[in-house]
């Protein structure tokens, strides 16, 4: 009962994370439908640059928050323009066009970070890291539930904003369709590059949890592409509320297969889910994707 | 004007002729005066840093080597070139690496990659073209069951090295701990360091509670999680240096403690230790050699002492045994070259006489002695190494047995992590 409890939280924290990456992901494809490829480099180049700002600045990473946030939606904003260009429609196969661009973001962030900060493997830890809440028999890392209570609230404050507010009912309209949006005052460019931008602080934003998890390096983005796409297909392509139920679900299979199974079989539990969720549901396993 | 522009043509025509001319032979005079030595290993992706812990280890060689003349053939003295290919973390771009360095680079030996699923697919390359291959990095049992007659290793088989820090558990600390979960990463090195930890178990009389596989890349809290509710006295995994930091990480913020965490490998690299700070204490790994062995060598380096100081001066940090063995399997070549007399470029004949040579090799180096083995499960690996248990002890490791070997006591058991 103790281990049954225990991959439960084990799991739901492991989605938090998924969910943190997923999250912004979704809905830059909902309204781009632009599948970001560097996703992954987002995440790293956040972990990167909370390790220099703690390596020169002294601190805890975590009160880099904000300012992380502040220099990855710039960032994003000024990328935004180039993925427009690739993906506005006078090429070919624009979605297409856009995965290509993509894809170039994050080799040239990868070879970039590699040749800039070396291959080192480094490490940033926040007064979190290594604490831990007992609860009952279990124990939940101080670190994960920070990222699983980040992960969910900021979910939530996009659904606010996505329901609740003018631009976030421009947003919708735009990502439901676009030249019609367009026609009707909607500033689709302008949306998107606000979409785009909080996707990326949003997501730099999680690579200072991650980086203080894991490790630090400039492969280290890899595994995200690869999570963030699942989370996307299983709740839906675009379907933001979704994130949360695909990413508790992915997380808790990896645990319970993890200890119940064995390891080695969590991933193909996962794309036998992917699998089985494309055949039987292809708009996600709540059926409100597009 | 145009006797001028006669004049003009010409001049210009002769000195292409002399540039070319030049070149051609300043290439040719380049090329017949060193040996072209192809690496392949990990310079990006998943395995960048042990890519650079081979580099840094062949770089030495090649320096030190160069910087003394370099090898004496026929009265005559030749340097080595040490041309890169990135192998990218991956098997299949290993292949491709490799083929390029025979083909097109023309290269007369080959120096392996970091990891042993990349060996894996590069002997296969180096045996077709009939190229000499030595890695000075790989540890999979599977690259000695090949019996590829053009590969060779300087580090014993993970079988062989992986039990050290068993045996000394089980025989020189006290209370004998009675059981052990192992975790092993799904790759070709990995798994069979966890396969050694489960074997010397066994062998030692420690029960084994679980034992488990995971892919790479994964989250270990599961696998910690699992280990955790069965208690065991010994939590070993088998693994690269990223894993096990990871790994650390995670058995911290779960509280897991058992009574000794054992890594290979990982623990040795500076990272483990910069990454961890006072976490990496009392972790238990294996090595095959330290600087503070006593060989006494004549070749490049008289000791290992001798080794290290030069590879701190040189790259500001201390030396492992992987880089030590890197080091070690250029010194092979090197020998093996000099006893065959074979100048640069290298003749196919040349290089199939190498691989008698490197068969027959009986060197004493600051690294050890170098004898690979002929026939057998260890086919040309350096299977003749001691292995060593380490410790992380105040900051550094330090030799903890098995038996003679150990220079401090080992600390058992692992305190709890706030008191470490």
């Amino acid at each position: 009962m103790e281990l049954f409890l225990q991959t439960l939280i084990d799991g739901a924290l492991i989605g938090g994370l998924i969910i943190v990456v997923g999250v912004g992901f979704s809905l830059c494809f909902g309204v781009m439908h632009i599948v970001d490829f560097a996703v992954g480099e987002w995440v790293m180049l956040g972990a990167y640059t909370a390790y220099w700002l703690v390596r020169y600045l002294g601190q805890d990473p975590m009160i880099y928050l904000p300012l992380i946030f502040a220099l990855f939606f710039a960032a994003g904003w000024l990328i935004y323009p180039l993925i427009y260009r690739a993906v506005s429609g006078r090429r070919h196969h624009p979605a297409l066009m856009g995965l290509v661009f993509t894809f170039g973001l994050s080799t040239l962030a990868k070879g970039g970070a590699l040749s800039a900060w070396g291959y080192h493997v480094r490490s940033v830890s926040t007064w979190l890291s290594g604490q831990s809440v007992s609860l009952g028999v279990t124990t939940l890392p101080a670190l994960r539930l920070a990222g699983f209570v980040f992960g969910v609230l900021t979910t939530v404050l996009f659904m606010i904003f996505l329901y609740g507010t003018r631009l976030g009912v421009s947003i919708r309209a735009t990502a439901q369709d676009r030249e019609t949006a367009a026609l009707l005052g909607v500033d689709v460019r302008r949306v998107g590059a606000l979409v785009y931008a909080t996707y990326a602080g949003l997501t730099g934003m999680t690579g200072v949890l991650i980086g203080a998890l894991f490790s630090i390096h400039a492969a280290m983005g890899a595994k995200y592409v690869i999570f963030a796409f699942f989370v996307v297909v299983l709740a839906g392509m675009g379907y933001v509320p979704g994130v949360i139920v695909a990413g508790l679900l992915l997380g808790l299979i990896q645990s319970f297969v993890g200890v119940y199974i064995s390891g080695r079989y969590t991933l193909f539990a996962l794309f036998l889910l992917m699998y089985v969720s494309l055949l039987v549901a292809p708009r996600g396993i709540l059926r409100r994707g597009l | 004007m145009k006797p001028l522009r006669w004049w003009a043509i010409c001049w210009f025509a002769g000195v292409l002729a002399l540039v070319t001319v030049g070149a051609a032979g300043l290439v040719a005079a380049q090329q017949a005066a060193e040996y072209k030595v192809g690496v392949v290993t990990s310079l990006s992706g998943e395995l960048a840093f042990g890519g650079n812990v081979t580099k840094r280890g062949y770089d030495l060689w090649a320096e030190t080597l160069n910087k003394a003349g370099g090898v004496l053939i026929g009265g005559k003295r030749y340097k080595v070139r040490l041309i890169y290919a990135d192998d990218q973390s991956t098997p299949a771009t290993a292949a491709v690496a490799g083929e390029r360095l025979i083909t097109q680079e023309k290269v007369d030996v080959i120096l392996g990659p970091y990891a042993s699923g990349t060996t894996l697919a590069l002997a296969p390359i180096t045996e077709k073209y009939r190229v000499p291959h030595i890695t000075g990095s790989a540890e999979s049992p599977l690259i000695w069951k090949g019996k590829f007659k053009y590969t060779f290793g300087t580090i014993p088989t993970v079988t062989i090295i992986a039990q050290a820090s068993i045996q000394t558990l089980a025989q020189d600390v006290s209370p004998k701990p009675q059981t052990i979960a192992i975790l092993g990463i799904d790759d070709a090195f990995s798994k069979f360091a966890a396969e050694a930890f489960r074997t010397a178990a066994q062998r030692f009389g420690i029960k084994v509670l679980r034992f488990d596989i995971v892919p790479e890349g994964s989250d270990y809290t599961p696998a910690v999680s699992a280990a955790k509710a069965l208690n065991p006295d010994i939590f070993a995994m088998g693994s690269h240096e990223k894993a096990a930091i990871e790994m650390i990480k995670a058995a911290k913020e779960l509280k897991f403690n058992p009574k000794a965490f054992v890594q290979h490998y990982g623990m040795t690299t500076p990272d483990f230790r910069k990454g961890l700070g006072k976490d990496a204490e009392y972790v238990f790994g294996t090595s095959v050699w330290t600087p503070n062995l006593n060989y006494q060598a004549k070749i490049l380096f008289k000791t290992p002492r001798e080794y290290a100081a030069a590879f701190k001066a040189r790259f500001g940090s201390d030396p492992d045994y992987t880089e030590a063995a890197s080091t070690a399997a250029g010194i092979a070549f090197q020998e093996a070259l000099r006893a065959i007399n074979a100048a640069p470029p290298l003749t196919q004949a040349q290089k199939d006489a190498l691989i008698g040579a490197l068969e027959r090799l009986d060197l004493m180096t600051f690294y050890g002695p170098i004898k690979f083995a002929t026939s057998g499960d260890y086919y040309h690996d350096n299977a003749g190494l001691q292995p060593i248990a380490l410790q992380y002890q105040g900051g550094v490791t330090v030799e903890v047995g098995p038996g003679k070997l150990r220079l401090k006591a080992p600390r058992y058991p692992t305190p709890p992590w706030d008191k470490r």
